[in-house]
C-alpha cells in the first residue's frame, strides 16, 4: 500500500499542484483524486477525471492536458482521423506519465478518455479509438504484469505508435480494395468530405490515368452549410480529371436514376453494422435503397464503435436538428428551409469550453441499407461487424 | 399424402368394421351386445393388420385402401377415412388410452377420431400427458418425479426456471448417489443415473433448448472427474459447478441483461411486451426503481395468460401498466415505443423461438417501425437453425384450450373438429433490432458467434 501511496504522489507531479499539496494519505489505494473541500462544487465533478491537469481551475500553464493535445493533432495533420488523434493523445499521456502500476495506467487512461468524451460535442468517432486503445492495453498489460513495469510500458508505447501508423496506412489499403468497385463508365454519388472516400476516388482515377481505362463520374451532392469542403473535394477530384456534377441535397432522388453506385464515408461504424455519418447520409442510403443501388460505405475498421442506436434519436447526445418553435426565424435561407445549424468543426479549432456548442449533425443508417463496408480489413456485410467487434471484446 | 391413397380398391379384408357414426347416432346397446361387437371389432382388426403385413407392409397404407373399399356410400370421403387408417393403424401398435369420460354415449377405441392434426403428428407425445408417477422408471429419483410433475402442470413453467429447477434437481441426484463397487461416478453416473432421470423429464415436457445445453454442460463436467477422486469430494465439486453455473450463466446473467435492457429505457418510452418473461420483467422493474418515466403494455394471449402475472407485479410496484390481449395488438402497438421480448431460445439463424403469439407481436412492431429489442441469456442459444414452427415445437393438450361450459366443451365428439395448442412459434430475424444477452448488445445474425463462445468454448 505505500508503495500506491508513493507512486500516485509521483503520477501527481504531472498533474495541478492543488492535487500534490493534499495529503498523500487521500491517495491511498486509488489514483482518483479526493473531492477538494472548500472549493466551489463544480470542483467534486471534476474530481472524477482523475489526476488530471484542468485548465483554468489551477492556474498552472505547462501541465499536460489531453483535450489540447487532441486538438493540436487534430490541427497539425488534416490527414489525422478523430479515433486515431484520439489514440495519439492518449499515447502522449502515457510517455508524459509517471505511472508505475498497471491499474495506476489502466485508470489514467480511462479517466482521461472519459474527461476528453466529455469535452467533445459528438464524441462518437473518438470513443472508437480511446476503447479501443483501453481494450488493447488491457489485454497487452494483463497476462506479463508480473514482470518488469516498465518493459510492458514501453512495449506498449511502441505498439501503440505501431497501431497509430498502421491506422494512418488503412486509409491506402481501402483505397485499394474499394477501387475495383467503380467499374468502367459508372457513375458515383458520393457526399461529405470523408477522407477515405477522397483517397479511394483517387485511387480509382490514378488508375486510369496509369494505362487502364476507368473512366467514372461522380455526382457529389452539394452541402450548403459546408461550402468550403464541398468545394474542395469536387475540385481535388476534377483536378484528377474526374466529370463531377455537383446537385443539392434536393436532387438526389431525381439523380438516383443515372447513379451506378453510392460511396459514402463513416464517422463510426455502429454494433450492427449501420453507420453513423454526415446528416443526409441516411436519407440517401434510403433512396439508394428505393432505386435498388448499391451504398457502399469506407471506413477504416477502428471506426468500429460500440454503440448499439435503435433509431435516430438513440445516438447518445442531443443534436437539435428538429426544434419547434413559433417564433419567426431570422437566418432562414433562401429556399425558405432552415438548414441544421452547423458550425465548421468546432473541435479542431480551438477547444471548446462548453460542451453544448452546436456540433456537425450525424444520422444514423442502419445495416440494412447499407451494401457492404469497405475497410482496410476487406470488404465486409454489416453482419460481419458486429462479429469483429465480439472477436476484439472478448 | 395418404388421402390419395384411398382410390377404391379391391378389398382384401372382408369384415367390416363399424362406421364411425356411433359417436354421433348414439346407439342404445346392452352391456352384453358391447362386447360383442368390441370382440368382433378386436378379430376385424386383427385380420387387417395380419393380411396388411402381409400385401402392403407400411400399416397406413394398408388400411387406406381397405377402409375405402369398405365403405361404397364413400359420403365420408377421404379426410375421414384417412384420419380412420390413423386410428386403426396405431392402434394396432399399441392400445391409445381412452380420455374421454365426459360423453354419455359410450365411445369405442376404433371408432375414436384421431383428434391429432396431421400437420402437427411428429410433435404429439406417444406417452399420455401428465404421465403420473405410474409410468416413471423405478431409477428416477423422487426430486426428479416433482419436477416432472411439477413442470407437466405448469407450475415450473419457462425457460430460465425449469433450467435451474432441473439442475437443483439433478444436485440432489448427485448427493444421493453412492458409486456402486467396481465402478467408477465418471463412467457409470451418466449412463445409469442421469440418462433415465433426462427421459423421465423429457417424457412430462420436452426439452427445453437452455436445458438441452446445461444438460449437456453437466455430461461434460461428470465426464472431468478424475476417476481417482474419492466419491464425495467429486460430488461436491460438481454440486459447486453446478451452483457457479446457475449463478453465471443465469441469476448473473439475467442482472446483467435486466441493467442493459433498463439503461435502453428513456423517458416517455412505452414499452410493449408479450406474455411473462422473468428478464423483461426485472429490466422494467429496474428501470422503474432508477426512477424512469415510461410505461407499459402487457400483451397476453390464452390460454396460459402468462401476462396477467406480469401486469399484476408491475401494476402493483405502481408502474403505469396496460393490460390488452393479442386481439388487440395492432391497436396497442401504435402507442408503443420499444417491444421488449423474453425468449425460450435463439436460433443460430437469427430466429427468436418463442411463447407462441411473440411472432405476430414482432411483425406488428415491425410493420409499424417498432424496434424489437429480445432480452435472452447466452444459455438459450443454440446451434440449431429454425425455419418454421412447424419442425420444432410443443404440442400442448387440446383440452387447455377448451373453456368450461363452453361451446367447445365437447368438442372430442363433434366430427372433423380438431384443436391445435402449439407452444411456441419463430420470429423471423428481421423483425428483430437487437438481442440482449450478458455478452453485450449483438444483432440476431451474430447468435451464433456469441453460441460458440458462451456455450461450446467452456470445453
Amino acid at each position: 500500500m505505500d508503495d500506491t501511496a508513493s507512486t500516485t504522489r509521483k503520477t501527481s507531479t504531472i498533474s495541478s499542484p492543488n492535487y500534490s499539496a493534499a495529503s498523500p494519505s487521500f491517495y491511498e489505494g486509488s489514483t482518483t483524486p479526493p473531492p477538494l473541500t472548500g472549493h466551489p462544487p463544480g470542483l467534486n465533478r471534476m474530481a472524477t477525471v482523475g489526476n488530471v491537469p484542468q485548465s483554468g481551475a489551477g492556474g498552472k500553464s505547462e501541465a499536460f492536458d489531453i483535450v489540447k493535445t487532441y486538438h493540436r493533432l487534430l490541427a497539425e495533420d488534416p490527414e489525422l482521423t478523430m479515433p486515431v488523434a484520439a489514440i495519439e493523445a492518449l499515447i502522449e499521456l502515457l510517455v508524459q506519465s509517471r505511472a508505475v502500476t498497471v491499474f495506476e495506467t489502466l485508470d489514467l487512461v480511462k479517466t482521461q478518455s472519459d474527461y476528453l468524451k466529455s469535452r467533445i460535442p459528438n464524441s462518437i468517432s473518438l470513443s472508437a479509438g480511446t476503447d479501443l486503445f483501453q481494450r488493447y492495453m488491457i489485454s497487452s498489460l494483463n497476462p506479463r504484469s508480473t514482470g518488469n513495469f516498465d518493459a510492458v510500458r514501453q512495449h506498449l508505447l511502441s505498439n501503440g505508435r505501431l497501431f497509430v501508423s498502421r491506422a494512418k496506412a488503412g486509409r491506402e489499403r481501402i483505397a485499394n480494395y474499394g477501387r475495383h468497385f467503380v467499374r468502367d463508365g459508372s457513375v458515383v454519388l458520393t457526399h461529405g468530405g470523408s477522407r477515405v472516400v477522397g483517397a479511394l476516388l483517387s485511387k480509382a482515377a490514378d488508375a486510369s490515368a496509369s494505362g487502364g481505362n476507368v473512366r467514372f463520374n461522380v455526382i457529389y451532392v452539394m452541402n450548403d452549410a459546408r461550402n468550403s469542403e464541398s468545394k474542395a473535394v469536387v475540385s481535388a477530384l476534377r483536378a484528377k480529371g474526374v466529370p463531377v456534377a455537383t446537385i443539392p441535397e434536393g436532387a438526389v432522388g431525381y439523380a438516383m436514376g443515372k447513379v451506378d453506385l453510392v460511396m459514402v464515408g463513416a464517422e463510426g461504424v455502429v454494433e450492427n453494422g449501420g453507420i453513423i455519418s454526415r446528416l443526409g447520409t441516411y436519407q440517401i442510403g434510403l433512396l439508394a435503397k428505393a432505386a435498388d443501388k448499391p451504398f457502399y460505405v469506407a471506413a477504416e475498421s477502428h471506426k468500429f464503435v460500440r454503440l448499439y442506436p435503435l433509431d435516430q434519436f438513440d445516438l447518445g447526445f442531443d443534436q437539435e436538428v428538429i426544434k419547434f418553435t413559433t417564433e419567426d426565424e431570422g437566418e432562414a435561407d433562401e429556399y425558405g428551409v432552415k438548414t441544421p445549424r452547423v458550425v465548421e468543426r468546432p473541435e479542431y479549432f480551438g477547444a471548446p469550453d462548453v460542451p453544448e456548442t452546436p456540433i456537425e449533425a450525424v444520422d444514423y443508417t442502419p445495416p440494412g441499407l447499407v451494401t457492404a463496408l469497405i475497410t482496410e480489413g476487406g470488404v465486409l456485410t454489416p453482419s460481419a461487424v458486429s462479429e469483429e467487434l465480439i472477436n476484439v471484446w472478448w | 399424402m395418404p388421402a390419395s391413397d384411398s382410390a377404391p380398391s379391391p378389398d382384401p379384408s372382408t369384415v367390416v368394421p363399424p362406421a364411425p357414426s356411433p359417436t354421433i347416432e348414439p346407439p342404445k346397446l346392452t352391456g352384453a351386445e358391447l362386447k360383442k361387437q368390441k370382440q368382433a371389432e378386436k378379430a376385424a382388426r386383427r385380420a387387417q393388420t395380419v393380411i396388411g403385413k402381409a400385401v402392403m407392409p407400411p400399416p397406413a397404407a394398408a388400411a387406406g385402401p381397405s377402409s375405402a373399399g369398405l365403405r361404397p356410400e364413400a359420403a365420408n370421403a377421404a379426410r375421414g377415412q384417412q384420419r380412420r387408417a390413423n386410428a386403426v393403424s396405431s392402434s394396432s401398435q399399441q392400445d391409445i388410452p381412452t380420455r374421454s369420460k365426459k360423453s354419455g354415449s359410450p365411445i369405442e377405441e376404433p371408432k375414436e377420431e384421431d383428434k391429432t392434426i396431421e400437420f402437427f403428428r411428429h410433435l404429439t407425445k406417444t406417452k399420455a400427458y401428465p404421465a403420473g408417477l405410474k409410468g416413471a422408471n423405478k431409477d428416477v429419483h423422487p426430486a426428479v418425479q416433482v419436477l416432472g410433475l411439477q413442470m407437466s402442470n405448469y407450475m415450473i413453467c419457462g425457460s430460465s426456471a425449469r433450467l435451474v429447477a432441473t439442475l437443483q434437481a439433478f444436485k440432489k441426484v448427485i448427493q444421493s448417489y453412492t458409486t456402486p463397487p467396481g465402478n467408477t461416478l465418471t463412467r457409470h453416473f451418466t449412463s445409469h443415473v442421469l440418462s433415465p432421470q433426462i427421459e423421465f423429464l423429457a417424457s412430462c415436457r420436452p426439452l427445453s433448448i437452455s436445458m438441452g445445453n446445461a444438460i449437456r454442460w453437466l455430461k461434460l463436467e461428470i465426464s472431468k472427474v478424475d476417476i481417482d477422486v474419492p466419491d464425495n469430494e467429486a460430488k461436491e465439486g460438481l454440486c459447486s459447478a453446478i451452483d457457479s453455473f446457475i449463478q453465471e450463466r443465469v441469476t448473473l446473467a439475467s442482472q446483467v441483461i435486466a441493467s442493459s435492457a433498463a439503461e435502453k429505457i428513456r423517458d416517455g418510452d412505452v414499452i410493449l411486451t408479450y406474455a411473462k418473461s422473468s428478464v423483461v420483467e426485472r429490466a422494467l422493474v429496474q428501470a422503474f426503481e432508477a426512477g424512469k418515466k415510461f410505461s407499459v403494455i402487457v400483451i397476453d394471449s390464452r390460454p396460459l395468460y402468462e401476462g396477467k402475472h406480469m401486469a399484476a407485479a408491475l401494476a402493483n410496484l405502481g408502474m403505469e401498466v396496460r393490460y390488452a390481449l393479442i386481439s388487440g395488438l395492432s391497436h396497442s402497438i401504435r402507442r408503443a415505443t420499444k417491444v421488449f421480448l423474453g425468449a425460450h431460445a435463439m436460433m443460430s439463424n437469427g430466429r427468436l423461438f418463442s411463447r407462441v403469439g411473440t411472432a405476430l407481436v414482432g411483425m406488428e412492431a415491425n410493420s409499424y417501425d417498432k424496434p424489437v429489442l429480445v432480452l435472452c441469456e447466452t444459455i438459450k442459444f443454440t446451434e440449431k437453425v429454425a425455419l418454421d414452427s412447424i419442425l420444432h415445437n410443443e404440442i400442448a393438450p387440446a383440452d387447455e384450450l377448451v373453456i368450461p361450459d363452453g361451446p367447445l366443451e365437447n368438442w372430442r365428439d363433434v366430427k372433423g373438429l380438431q384443436l391445435c395448442n402449439l407452444m411456441y412459434d419463430v420470429t423471423p430475424a428481421e423483425f428483430l433490432q437487437m438481442i440482449i444477452s450478458e455478452s453485450g448488445n449483438v444483432p440476431p445474425t451474430s447468435v451464433p458467434v456469441l453460441h460458440r463462445l458462451g456455450n461450446e468454448s467452456q470445453a
